[in-house]
């Protein structure tokens, strides 16, 4: 497959289409559609696909399309769908029926900010909300990112030891509509890549059963405690998936965390999607002033890889977490996960939380300037910082 | 890395330029970027795309901030957008016809480039004929100003699966590009606006106070406005008095009926009576017959004459006086309007009343006495002086010059014209005017018992003849006219009436002698008129078709009396010899005093509407000679202050949107059935019974606040403010709603 010059949409789109089509000998692949800015583009190019055995399925809200996802499902076909913003909030209750089904499926999210004020851009608020949900939550910089982790989902997804959906986001705009070149999964390697799917608990004519049936506490105990389990089995699964990769495409999919610059540095950012390589850049020149500064580019959200981000930090004593996404009353959802990862570990680390580039601002290479300014000043972390506005002015 | 900005407009295909720029690199091995900037991004609004590419990998996803160069798809939209952080040293790539010198001046420090890429699409035909897509003659022009080959662009604009049109307007734009250099250029940096410290403070949404809304008004998005225009209605155009049809017909519609008769006094005095006597062309030139039949505008004049009052004010008394010579329409609107401007004036009259041919030529039937003495007596009340059975000959006009400031002859049209018809007529022809006098000052002691009549003429003057006959107890009226009915100068009306009375028109008939029969006893016994056939030739100087006789056609038609109305025609003796007539014209050189001749003595026009307006255009040349005084009639400026754009064309049936008008019949007045009107000289018809007749006034492009705009506005923006119509720009997406829900056309969109 030669590279193209294509979209983020184009690329989560297109592969999408190409791992459903990959189950074409077992029960093919099934698409429940319905449109929201900016993912729109995603169902189209799926929709366009010449699929040998796979259903398209328009509906009239996202939370059939995720009803029709979970149908097929569990009737064996390769299911996905993608959404967005207020889209993956009306959609909420069927991702839940999704996750506790332990059903293997995949949805690409374009983060949109959650309104009101209405707003189409950036802001990863839209699939932070979904942070309790047993599925498992990647993080895209960039098109190539976004091609790839489609594929690996489904992989890390359907095997046996998992079986939890995976949810693989990437920035409105930044990356959903900016084209980029990309080397996109031909037909033959992404069959290579991927297993035709073996659901163990799909359904059938002949052997009928009732799943998510009402139970007693100590069942659904039980069911969440697997899940857990699967959860934490997730980084060594997820390892094996990016070896088999490497194998066939020749090239990585990326760690759950990549560190950049982190071995001996004492001040550390934590970020994720563009933010991370906008940050990366920074780092870079500022490293080549000598400054003893890294970057851990969080690529996993859920499970929260904290012991790899435990090591990677094992030499700071500053943290700064730079969130696209705020939970009210409390912070950066990053930065509650990245203070709880250290809890008990680094109580002498500083670890301070930024917010920036809500609703979609830009986040420049000044921005991450003077995030890093503010944080090589501390001797302790405070209330998290807007760096886009200044809180007197605005409280004025 | 070189980062490039496009600035155009939505829909003209930015993101798709960014597109062929990246792949044009990519082909070449570079690591590309290609985006927009989205949410703005709706036809016609402006909005940006970007393009960066670079020899490594590019990480940067920000917006450009510093562009390096800059393409700018629609000139017009060149301002400090777009010149924002565009560095020194790059260039700038202008769609426009003109030559980069134009705009060096803005640049100093840039390379300007200009290509009529908007002439290229539209000679490939791509996109629409409004719409053109201008991107890929742009790209070409793109290679050239980065210096590489067309056969780069070209095979990036295959690459996208764009073929030959695109590929030839490409080629057009790299051959026709002209670049102009400043004389020194800075030298390109290429750092990208990646570097600290490159973002402007450009993003002011994240700047809002606490805990608002950011203010992002949504009129910024327009690319078109709408704006208030006005045409001329062709009802008021047409108007001989110069009436503001539609604006009278507005305020009755308002069942405000003294507004409605203070806008017809702005023009004429005589609004009463032209509601019963006007032949109405702006009921003929009414848009409304094109949907169910015309406003019936002389009903409504009547109406507004008779029902209405109002308070004149004259202007303050000015010391000159105005003598004005007869008082028939002309002289009286003259005398009424110089009389509003404060001069002091007197009529002239040779006859024992005022009102000239309203008195002596039209019957009671149809104009009675009571209402012309309501319009005189409002003359008189604004001070005007009169004495009447005061003939004005050519000595006394002389006297009444040397004691006036300035004179005005409304003598009409004195000349009779006659027909020879053999020996003994004067008998017992008699002339339609004296005929008509006579029946009015005579009273109904007039009588034609048994009578056989006939009626020579087909103007109003052989039908109110005809009619006033059959009312003096005539056995038959028969009108002889020389043409066909449609050739007839009579208000039509008046002509179906005549018939419904049992008047009977001979058409292509011409009278040719009459037979005397032998009389026993002395009185007017029956004779007969030798008539002759016509038939219709060639259109003579009027445009009419010339009555041909068809000879052999002869036929005999018995009668009593013979009454001829053949028109009339100006008797100029008063004049000293040698005087031309101009209407509104000073007769210059004859008198030191300015003498004016006005109405038909000046214009031959025949309608008492003509002679109002020719009366008020003198009084008002009058007042202007004799102050100086430059008075600009603008009837436009009085009805309403919003208008941005103002017409001189009249408005047509097809610039109306006449599907958004409801069929609705006209209001008819009762009128005296026919049978009984043979009786009476009463009026026949009573008049309208209410102002709603005004309602299917379409008002012709002129707004009559019907307020269909401000319901149908989807944002709100649209206001009523008094009278005025106000848009609400900040908030105007420019939608364009109110103009196709407007029925009048007098809201368009105008390009911003």
């Amino acid at each position: 497959m030669p590279v193209e010059i294509v979209t983020g949409n184009h690329a989560a789109g297109y592969t999408l289409a190409v791992a459903g089509e990959a189950n074409r000998n077992a029960r093919g692949a099934t698409c429940g559609i319905y449109p929201i800015t900016p993912q729109t583009e995603i169902v189209e190019k799926v929709a366009a696909f010449p699929f040998t055995k796979g259903r398209v399925v328009p509906v009239e809200s996202e939370h059939s399309a995720m009803g029709v996802v979970i149908g097929a499902s569990l009737g064996g076909a390769r299911a996905f769908t993608a959404s967005s913003s207020n889209g993956l909030a009306y959609m909420v209750e069927n991702i839940m029926v999704a996750g506790f089904y332990r059903l293997p499926v995949v949805m690409v999210a374009v983060n949109r900010t959650l309104g009101p004020p209405w707003n189409i851009w950036s802001d990863q608020g839209d699939t932070l909300m979904l942070r309790d949900f047993p599925w498992i939550q990647l993080y895209c910089s960039d098109n190539q990112e976004v091609s790839d982790l489609t594929l690996m989902a489904f992989r890390l997804a359907e095997d046996h030891r998992i079986l939890l959906p995976v949810l693989v986001s990437m920035d409105a705009f930044i990356v959903s509509h900016t084209q980029q070149e990309t080397n996109l999964p031909s037909q033959e390697l992404a069959d290579q890549f991927l297993p035709e799917l073996d659901l163990p608990q799909r359904m059938r004519h002949d052997d009928p059963k009732t799943l998510g049936g009402m139970v007693w506490p100590d069942t659904t105990t039980t069911l969440r405690m697997e899940a857990h389990e699967a959860m934490l089995r997730v980084p060594e699964v997820y390892e094996e998936c990016r070896q088999a990769f490497r194998d066939v495409f020749d090239r990585d999919p990326g760690a759950p965390i990549e560190t950049f610059h982190t071995d001996d540095a004492e001040t550390i950012l934590v970020a994720s999607a563009t933010v991370a390589t906008t940050a990366r850049d920074v780092v870079r020149r500022r490293r080549a002033s000598g400054e003893k500064v890294g970057l851990v580019k969080m690529r996993m959200f859920r499970p929260f890889p904290e012991e790899a981000l435990r090591t990677a930090c094992a030499s700071a004593s500053r943290v700064g977490v730079l969130d696209r996404d705020y939970a009210a009353g409390l912070g950066g959802v990053w930065w509650q996960d990245t203070r709880a990862a250290f809890q008990g570990h680094r109580e002498d680390l500083v670890i301070q939380d930024y917010l920036l580039g809500i609703g979609g601002g830009d986040v420049t290479p000044e921005t991450v300037d003077r995030v890093l300014d503010d944080l090589g000043t501390r001797e302790k972390a405070g209330p998290p910082e807007w760096a886009d506005i200044r809180r007197e002015e605005v409280l004025a | 890395m070189v980062e490039i900005r496009i600035h155009g407009r939505g829909g003209q295909g930015g993101v798709t330029l960014a597109k062929l720029i990246a792949t044009s690199r990519f082909l070449r091995g570079m690591s590309v970027q290609a985006f927009g900037l989205y949410a703005a991004e709706r036809s016609g609004a402006p909005v940006q795309a970007f393009c960066r590419f670079d020899d490594n990998p590019i990480t940067n996803r920000n917006l450009i901030y510093e562009p390096d160069h800059v393409v700018v798809l629609d000139p017009t939209l060149v301002g400090p957008a777009i010149l924002g952080g565009l560095k020194p040293g790059g260039w700038i790539l202008l769609n426009t016809p003109e030559g980069p010198e134009r705009f060096a001046g803005d640049f100093p420090t840039n390379v300007v480039a200009t290509v009529d890429a908007t002439a290229i699409a539209r000679e490939h035909g791509l996109g629409t004929r409004s719409v053109p897509i201008v991107n890929t003659a742009l790209a070409g022009a793109v290679a050239r100003l980065l210096e590489f080959p067309l056969a780069e662009m070209v095979q990036a604009v295959e690459e996208m699966g764009f073929g030959g049109a695109n590929v030839a307007a490409a080629t057009d734009a790299y051959n026709a590009l002209v670049i102009h250099k400043p004389e020194s250029l800075p030298a390109p940096s290429s750092n990208g606006s990646a570097r600290p410290g490159a973002k402007p403070a450009t993003i002011t949404f994240l700047t809002g106070g606490g805990g608002e809304l950011p203010l992002v008004k949504t009129g910024q998005w327009a690319s078109e406005q709408p704006a208030r225009q006005q045409y001329v209605p062709p009802c008021n155009h047409v108007c001989p008095a110069g009436n503001d049809v539609q604006g009278f017909l507005h305020a009755l519609a308002d069942d405000r009926v003294d507004d409605a008769l203070e806008i017809l006094l702005r023009t004429t005095p005589l609004p009463a009576t032209c509601g019963r006597v006007c032949p109405a062309p702006c009921m003929q030139s009414c848009n409304r017959v094109e949907l169910d039949g015309a406003v019936n505008v002389r009903q409504l004049e009547r109406l507004a004459g008779d029902r209405g009052r109002v308070a004149l004010v004259p202007a303050e008394r000015r010391g000159q006086q105005i003598a004005v010579v007869g008082s028939g329409p002309a002289g009286l609107a003259a005398a009424y309007h110089l009389a509003l401007y404060g001069y002091g004036v007197t009529m002239y009259e040779a006859g024992p009343s005022l009102g000239g041919l309203l008195r002596t030529g039209i019957p009671e039937f149809r104009l009675p006495h009571d209402v012309l003495d309501q319009e005189v007596e409002r003359i008189l009340d604004l001070g005007v002086e009169s004495v009447t059975g005061f003939f004005v000959n050519r000595e006394r006009l002389l006297t009444l010059a040397r004691s006036h400031d300035a004179v005005l002859v409304a003598t009409g049209l004195q000349e009779l014209r006659s027909l020879r018809l053999g020996v003994g007529d004067s008998d017992m022809v008699i002339q339609g005017i004296d005929f008509l006098d006579r029946v009015r000052s005579d009273g109904h002691d007039l009588r034609m018992d048994n009578e056989d009549i006939v009626v020579v003429g087909g103007g109003n003057t052989a039908m109110d003849a005809a009619r006033s006959a059959l009312r003096l107890g005539a056995k038959s009226v028969r009108v002889v006219y020389r043409r066909t009915r449609n050739e007839m100068p009579a208000i039509a009306e008046e002509i179906d009436e005549a018939l419904e009375e049992g008047v009977v028109i001979d058409f292509l008939t011409q009278p040719v002698s009459i037979e005397q029969m032998a009389q026993a006893d002395g009185d007017c016994g029956e004779n007969h008129l030798v008539c002759r056939r016509m038939e219709l030739g060639e259109p003579d100087a009027s445009g009419r078709r010339r009555p041909v006789e068809v000879p052999g056609s002869d036929y005999q038609v018995g009668c009593h009396r013979i009454i001829l109305a053949l028109g009339q025609s100006p008797d100029m003796a008063v004049f000293p010899e040698g005087t031309e007539v101009r209407e509104g014209a000073e007769l210059l050189g004859v008198l030191e005093t300015p003498v004016y001749a006005v109405g038909d003595l000046a214009t031959n026009d025949g309608t008492v509407a003509a002679a109002i307006g020719s009366g008020r255009r003198a009084a008002l040349h009058i007042h202007q000679t004799l102050t100086g005084e430059v008075v600009v009639e603008d009837a436009r400026a009085r009805v309403r202050s919003d208008v941005d754009v103002w017409h001189d064309e009249v408005i047509k049936s097809d610039a109306l949107r006449m599907h958004l008008f409801e069929r609705q019949g006209g209001v008819a007045g009762t009128a005296i059935a026919p049978t009984r009107r043979r009786t009476t000289f009463d009026e026949i018809h009573a008049g309208l019974p209410d102002t709603s007749e005004a309602k299917r006034c379409l008002s012709c492009g002129v707004c009559n606040e019907c307020d269909i705009c401000v319901t149908y506005c989807p944002e709100g923006v649209l206001k009523r403010v008094g009278h005025d119509l106000v848009f609400d720009y900040a908030y105007c997406k420019g939608c364009g709603i109110c103009v196709t829900e407007c029925p009048r056309n007098v809201v368009f969109m105008s390009q911003l």
